[in-house]
């Protein structure tokens, strides 16, 4: 018995601080996507209209546009990132001159923050000032302007989620690599199995978990996004990369409309639960119930 | 089936040299056996033989066919590892299926040969399992099913007894050898244990430091080691050594250690003025009347024998005797040496005389 008292005694500070910080605020949010409430509309108080936030974005063309923008943002990005940060792993399980200083540098992306990421793309691709557009004009005679493309403006927000989180693809990956036994696959080797043989049927089966942790990682952080693509486009040109993120603090900030902008965040929320879900279904819960049956 | 030919292989990793031109013929059908202590080079030259090391000089042929430069795959080969290697997320069935998969062979194919590898191993109920769910000795037995599914020209084994206790040691030994009698597959066998050295072998290559100190059926080994260093390593317990000369004494000969300890040598040896490396099996010793007396320090019962740990003047000896000895530590006893079974070897370059 004491030591259970203990032991909620030394969980009682993380308790606390997750409560205060996690879940106080979700139940905040989900009381007031419940009302009305615009402290500088014409009626600044809260006044509860029950499900009337929830009917009201279901029709709202907007709304409906940037989770369809997002996902497909969230889909090109994590499926490069994986992709990338594999194929950057494996190159890193090999030896050549310069490969710790390489490894080094390739990680550094993670450590700046995203606000300044933007503003670095920002400026990289700035239309006259920017270096990027420069060289894309002189050398291909392609005209970058993310102000007016929004097929650029897209694929930009994209590559710069790729550059800067695969990285953390990488490190993960390159540590489920390294934990790998190696037999196996000299024993593959010997079974008669190419590359690509082994790739399938050794290397993913066995980094299995770690892809799929990184994948809820990335799909999460994705889905959720604002600051670097507030910084580059502003989610433009127009909405087009106005994604979710983008489009509850456009609704709650400048707008003001706390109501709205908190049903938002909740539907956001359980959309983002229900995504990661279903890749659990799809991807782990098949094995393992074919594990456990025998 | 085929046989193979290890030819002046070399193996260097950068400027260190770690096999220096190895030569074994080893027939069809035939069971070898590398072995030599940790760090001698086995198991480096198997996996050369393998496929999995490059071959820095020299020629390894499988069937008559250069192999050097042809991936595992295409050498026809089937190996065990000591830590079995079995992919974990496949079943018992998918391991041992998977070669023949590979091959693009059909289902009904596939799965009749593993239910046959699985018959002959004792495996049919275990068929369904993961790896995890196995024990040791069963996972080494699905690892040779997979190399049997495969029917292969070669078997490589290494060191596939290491991971298990000394009891299912003996029998898997047994199981391996019962298999080999059974298919005749040429199998190349690599262990640290000369004990699994005599009893499997056909034909044992004893390794140290990337050379080889002699090839030979066990027991031509223990008969007629040709270095100190097969003398010592061949044979449990190990040789005595004793270092001295070979004198002349009425008429014939006989070895005096370098502590004054004079002892029988084969008839017909010859006075010797090189330093020489006296070496006697303790079970060649015999406790009998008109030996030499020695002082007993240790006594080791183990039931079928005694281990005698004695000393004849400076000398520390080592016999095991068939009978029960009743002397306790401190008396002495007489030690009887059959001449005949004694070798002699060159002191400074250990080779047999």
């Amino acid at each position: 018995m004491r030591s259970n008292t203990v032991g909620w005694l030394m969980l009682a500070p993380t308790i606390a601080i997750l409560g205060i910080f996690g879940i106080l605020p979700f139940i905040y949010v989900l009381y007031v996507a419940f009302h009305q409430w615009n402290p500088f509309g014409a009626n600044p108080d809260m006044v509860y209209n029950g499900a009337n936030n929830f009917r009201r974005l279901v029709f709202d063309g907007e709304f409906l546009f940037s989770i369809g923008v997002t996902i497909k943002f969230a889909f090109f990005a994590v499926l490069s990132e994986i992709a990338l940060g594999y194929l950057l792993a494996q190159l890193f399980m090999r030896e050549f001159p310069g490969r710790g200083l390489f490894r080094t540098i390739h990680t550094l992306p993670l450590i700046v923050a995203p606000i300044v990421v933007g503003s670095v793309w920002r400026l990289m691709t700035t239309p006259s000032i920017g270096i990027i557009p420069y060289f894309l004009k002189s050398w291909f005679g392609y005209d970058l302007n993310i102000g007016r493309d929004a097929g650029a403006a897209f694929t930009l927000t994209v590559l710069m989620d790729i550059w800067h989180w695969t990285p953390l693809v990488t490190l993960t990956l390159l540590a489920a690599l390294l934990s790998l036994p190696k037999e196996p696959f000299e024993q593959a080797q010997i079974d008669g199995a190419n590359r690509w043989q082994i790739f399938w049927h050794i290397t993913l089966p066995m980094i299995r978990p770690a892809i799929l942790a990184t994948v809820f990682i990335r799909l999460m952080d994705a889905l959720r996004t604002v600051d670097e693509v507030w910084m580059l486009t502003s989610g433009g040109p127009g909405a087009a990369t106005r994604y979710v993120g983008l489009h509850i603090w456009k609704i709650v900030f400048p707008k003001t409309d706390y109501g709205y902008g908190a049903a938002i965040s909740v539907i956001v929320l359980y959309l983002t639960l229900v995504m990661c879900w279903l890749l659990y279904v799809a991807l782990v819960a098949p094995r393992q119930k074919k594990q456990e049956a025998e | 089936m085929a046989e193979v030919a290890v030819r002046n292989v070399i193996k260097k990793y950068g400027h260190l040299q770690v096999i220096h031109g190895v030569n074994i013929e080893i027939a069809d059908g035939e069971f070898v056996v590398l072995v030599g202590p940790s760090g001698c080079g086995k198991s480096t030259l198997l996996r050369m033989i393998a496929g999995l090391e490059s071959i820095s000089g020299g020629e390894v042929l499988i069937g008559g066919r250069v192999v050097n430069d042809v991936l595992p795959k295409d050498r026809d080969i089937a190996m065990v590892f000591q830590n079995y290697a079995l992919y974990p997320h496949k079943t018992v069935a998918e391991n041992m299926g998977f070669p023949l998969k590979l091959k693009g062979r059909p289902k009904e194919e596939i799965a009749a040969k593993v239910r046959k590898a699985a018959e002959i191993l004792a495996l049919e109920k275990l068929l369904d399992r993961y790896p995890k769910q196995l024990s040791g000795g069963q996972r080494q037995r699905v690892a040779m099913g997979r190399a049997i599914v495969r029917d292969p020209q070669v078997f490589l084994f290494d060191e596939p007894l290491s991971n298990l206790d000394a009891k299912l040691r003996v029998t898997m030994r047994v199981e391996i050898k019962e298999l080999h009698q059974r298919l005749k597959t040429t199998t190349v066998y690599v262990t640290h244990d000369q004990i699994e050295a005599m009893t499997m072998a056909d034909k044992i290559v004893v390794m140290r430091d990337g050379h080889v100190e002699q090839i030979g059926a066990p027991l031509e080994l223990y008969d007629r080691p040709a270095n100190v260093f097969v003398a010592g390593f061949i044979g449990s317990p190990a040789m005595n050594f004793v270092r001295g000369r070979i004198e002349a004494r009425d008429g014939g000969a006989a070895f005096v250690s370098d502590h004054g300890t004079v002892l029988p040598v084969p008839a017909g040896t010859a006075p010797r003025a090189e330093p020489v490396a006296y070496g006697i099996r303790p079970e060649h010793i015999d406790v009998r009347d008109g030996g030499i007396s020695a002082t007993i320090s240790v006594l080791e019962p183990t039931g079928s024998e005694t281990q005698i740990f004695a000393h004849l003047g400076g000398d520390a000896i080592n016999a095991a005797v068939r009978e029960r000895i009743s002397a306790r530590p401190g008396e002495t006893v007489p030690l009887l040496i059959d001449p005949a079974r004694v070798h002699l070897f060159d002191d400074k370059s250990g080779a047999r005389i």
